[in-house]
């Protein structure tokens, strides 16, 4: 049996009549790289603030690593690392003072979080910046700080918004290498991206949410082969002979593409904005 | 047995992080946030040594002004709790204690908050930490200690202990013991008062009501100053503040100053009802803590407080996307220029039209710019009527005086949308035209129907060249801080959100604050020499002469200003970026 890091019940959030996350079941083997996918609002950010206890759910369950989060909130966060949306900087710190106070938040002795600070700022080529205020950086180099912060304590779960997002071509393979090398070490990875390729190169498993709904939940197998938990109806039989080859953005254009027909933005651009050069 | 072994790891690792450590980690984040405040720009070079010098003697300058608005109710507080002991009113104790109360918390909901006004850290961003409530609890009790609020009502507190222990020492004891309650009962109250209005101020609606209850709060004062004469009780000062320390004392007996007081008062004759009294008052110092701490743990558990996203709908139909279309069609063809029907060039109109509408969807920021005129009409129809050659450039300048900061910080507002204006081919002439047409159009409208209250109040007729000469004098301020205003609006720009000063800073900076108020109060002071001169001479339109050539002055400076803006701007967008287009 495969010990599950993740794990929710219907988990449901609504803000005043509007349903952000419906019924979501998820669930992430311990030591997954996952990526979790949907469109703009589709309700990933929503989800990624219950997962790691910044927002309330409305209804249903959370287990992280086998512990409710409702129960012992301080107990998961402790195994868990995140860099937000926001990425939640302290603009008035430096990147060292920075560190230093998130590995002091997370419980780490002084001797360790200045060790770490060290080494993580080196590692994140941010070393060079000691005497510069976080909210001087540039946008990439606040998401390395905000990776750097989110594994200073060493986390058993990683959760990423959008992690890639201004990072640097060579920084962005820095930190990739350095996330395979946490799962390798047992660690999981819960990963939400725009950039499909990314996702299709880095995750073992990938879970779809439209409009508060998980769609699509498997391995990357499993959903381009069509078996992934969580399809309806509606998109069986779609698929052409061969669909093992797609690529995941064919399977998700597939997933959230299929009940667009209706949706202006999704016209044949031939028909709309004619008078673009 | 693998979720088992993990289930294992979880407890094993996550044995309980001490106490001392995320409390001193929050205390040195803290206190590197305040350092790096006042140190961010090192001073590297003459022009940075400069700046700092100023700086430093800016504070010098502002310090004494905030210490002096310490000192009276410190003083106050002090002597009133020595005279209600030493002079034989002690029913007049818990008046005091609840006149520190309303004091305290008037101050807080102010936003007189220095903590909060040289960081931009929200303790609700320590829920993503490993805390357990009760440490999140402590934290949030302690990080707002070192608000204006707190240390003016400690302060005061302080002041009347001593009062109250040099008028009569057997009462020295309790009062330190009472009082210090009184102090903790005062800071959970502050806590649940900003955890509640924090709450509702997430609201847009509420944050106007709210301004417009505030205004109203402070206009209702002045006016019951303005009042008393005809509120006169006999036997009674004629005081609305003494005749509330006469009247509220039987009012009290059931609330907390009530207590505090009784408390202190009885302890050496009837410990046994003081003791009583005590515990009333550590009761409510636990209302006020627990209520406190239900607010705290809902935000604790990922309360959602934006308003944004509920009003989200997820309807995403054909009908609505062609009505859409239509609309954008609709819009494009309104938006095509029509320079020659136009009032204003295209830029110039389109920008009026945007600062237009930014303005008129901000309810409050409208009540905040109309409300000295309320006190225009109460100073006008006071005592300060029968003054008109004083009332009419005071009207004028205390008008001016709220107005003048929105020149000095034209892009603030605007923030990641002033990369618009940078992008656009379009001179940034026309965009501070624009800014600064509204800014003005704005000023001339409020200025002018404080000028009409005046007219229409004053008891005494305003000379002409009187009259010439403040309008004179008025241009010449404008102009002024027009010129001034442009400077720093590129050199300083900052970002702030119009109508929510509290939560997300203020237009102007310290550095803008003092130019507002080195030309207006200058020009002012200015004025007494001038005047002494044309009475002098025997030339009473001395004043207008020097005035209008100042204006003249001003006026030229604004227009060669406006000439050479672009290339100035050129030369600091760098700023620009730096600051306002940061995510």
């Amino acid at each position: 049996m495969t010990s599950l890091a993740i794990d929710t019940i219907a988990l449901t959030r609504q803000f005043g009549e509007f349903t952000a996350v419906k019924d979501v079941n998820l669930r992430v083997a311990a030591g997954q790289f996952f990526g979790f996918l949907g469109p703009n609002g589709a309700g990933k950010s929503t989800t990624i603030k219950m997962l790691t206890g910044l927002l309330a759910p409305t209804s249903g369950n959370i287990r992280i690593l086998g512990e409710d989060l409702n129960e012992h909130p301080a107990e998961v966060k402790r195994q868990i690392g995140v860099v937000p949306e926001g990425m939640a900087l302290f603009g008035r710190l430096t990147a060292d003072e920075y560190l230093r106070f998130v590995g002091r938040m997370y419980g780490l002795d002084r001797a360790t979080t200045l060790q770490r600070t060290r080494e993580l700022l080196e590692f994140m080529q941010l070393a060079g910046e000691r005497e510069k205020l976080i909210t001087d950086f540039s946008h990439g180099m606040q998401k390395k700080l905000a990776l750097a912060a989110a594994v200073i304590h060493g986390p058993r779960i990683l959760f990423l918004d959008e992690p890639f997002e201004g990072v640097d071509a060579v920084a962005a393979g820095t930190l990739k290498a350095m996330l395979q090398r946490m799962i390798a070490r047992g660690a999981t990875v819960f990963l939400t991206s725009h950039v499909l390729e990314i996702v299709e190169r880095l995750c073992t498993h990938v879970a779809i949410i439209h409009r508060g709904e998980l769609v699509a939940q498997g391995s990357l197998e499993e959903l381009r082969a069509g078996a992934g938990s969580g399809q309806t109806d509606s998109r069986e039989g779609t698929a052409p002979s061969g669909r093992e080859d797609r690529s995941l953005e064919e399977v998700f254009l597939e997933i959230v593409g299929a009940d667009r027909e209706g949706n202006p933005a999704a016209t044949a651009p031939e028909q709309e904005l004619s008078w673009l050069s | 047995m693998a979720e088992l072994a993990a289930r294992d790891t979880l407890s094993v690792s996550t044995r309980g992080i001490p106490a001392g450590t995320q409390l001193t980690a929050v205390a040195w984040l803290r206190w590197r946030m305040f350092v790096n405040n006042i140190f961010r720009r090192r001073p590297t070079g003459t022009h940075q040594a400069v700046g700092l010098a100023f700086a430093i003697l800016l504070r010098l300058i502002v310090w004494p002004f905030l210490a002096l608005m310490v000192v009276g109710p410190v003083a106050g507080s002090g002597f009133l709790a020595w005279i209600a002991i030493a002079e034989g009113h002690p029913q007049t104790l818990a008046p005091l204690l609840a006149g520190i109360v309303i004091l305290w918390q008037f101050v807080s909901i102010n936003g007189l908050n220095i903590a909060a006004a040289v960081s931009s850290f929200d303790p609700a961003s320590l829920t993503r930490f490993p805390l357990r409530f009760g440490r999140y609890l402590v934290l949030r009790t302690l990080l707002g200690l070192l608000t204006s609020s707190t240390i003016v009502g400690c302060l005061a507190l302080l002041a009347a202990t001593v009062g109250i222990s040099l008028a009569k020492p057997a009462l020295a004891l309790p009062a330190v013991i009472v009082l210090a309650v009184y102090a903790l009962m005062n800071i959970f109250l502050t806590r649940m008062i900003g955890a509640w209005m924090e709450r509702w101020l997430a609201n847009r609606r509420f944050r106007e009501i709210f301004g417009l209850l505030m205004a109203l709060f402070a206009v209702g004062i002045q006016f019951l100053s303005f009042q008393r004469a005809s509120m006169r009780i006999p036997g009674i000062p004629d005081n609305w503040f003494l005749r509330f320390f006469h009247g509220s004392g039987p009012y009290l007996h059931w609330l907390p100053p009530g207590f505090a007081a009784n408390a202190i008062l009885l302890a050496p004759q009837r410990p046994a009802v003081a003791l009583a009294q005590f515990t009333g008052l550590l009761a409510s110092t636990a209302l006020f803590a627990a209520v406190f701490a239900i607010r705290l743990h809902k935000q604790f558990l990922g309360e959602h407080l934006s308003e944004g996203v509920s009003r989200r709908t997820p309807a995403n139909t054909v009908t609505r996307g062609r009505a859409l279309s239509r609309q954008a069609d609709a819009l494009a063809t309104q938006a095509r220029p029509l320079p020659s029907r136009a009032a204003f060039p295209p830029v110039v109109g389109a920008c009026l039209r945007k600062e237009w509408l930014v303005l008129r969807g901000n309810g409050a920021q409208i009540i905040k710019m109309f409300t000295p005129l309320i006190f225009v009409v109460i100073f006008s129809s006071g005592g300060f009527g029968q003054h008109s050659t004083y009332l009419l450039p005071g009207a004028i300048a205390y008008v001016l005086f709220g107005l003048l900061a929105g020149l000095y910080n034209v892009f603030g507002a605007d923030g990641l949308g002033v990369q618009l204006y940078l992008l656009a081919p379009i001179r940034m002439r026309d965009v501070i035209l624009a800014k600064n047409l509204m800014s003005l159009g704005l000023i001339a409208v409020e200025a002018g129907l404080a000028w009409a209250a005046v007219a229409m109040l004053a008891r005494n007729p305003i000379p002409l060249s009187l009259e010439i000469s403040t309008a004179l004098w008025a241009i010449f301020v404008i102009a002024m801080n027009l010129a001034l205003g442009t400077l720093r609006s590129i050199q300083a720009p900052h970002r702030f959100v119009p109508g929510q000063e509290r939560q997300r800073g203020t237009p102007t900076n310290r550095t803008s604050g003092l130019l507002i108020f080195l030309v207006l109060f200058g020009s002012m002071i200015l004025q007494v020499p001038v005047v002494y001169l044309s009475h002098s001479f025997h030339e009473p339109w001395l004043t207008a002469w020097i005035f209008g050539f100042l204006a003249a002055a001003a006026i030229a400076a604004d227009a060669l200003l406006l000439r050479n803006v672009d290339h100035f701007i050129l030369a600091h967008r760098d700023v620009f970026a730096e600051v306002l287009c940061k995510i």
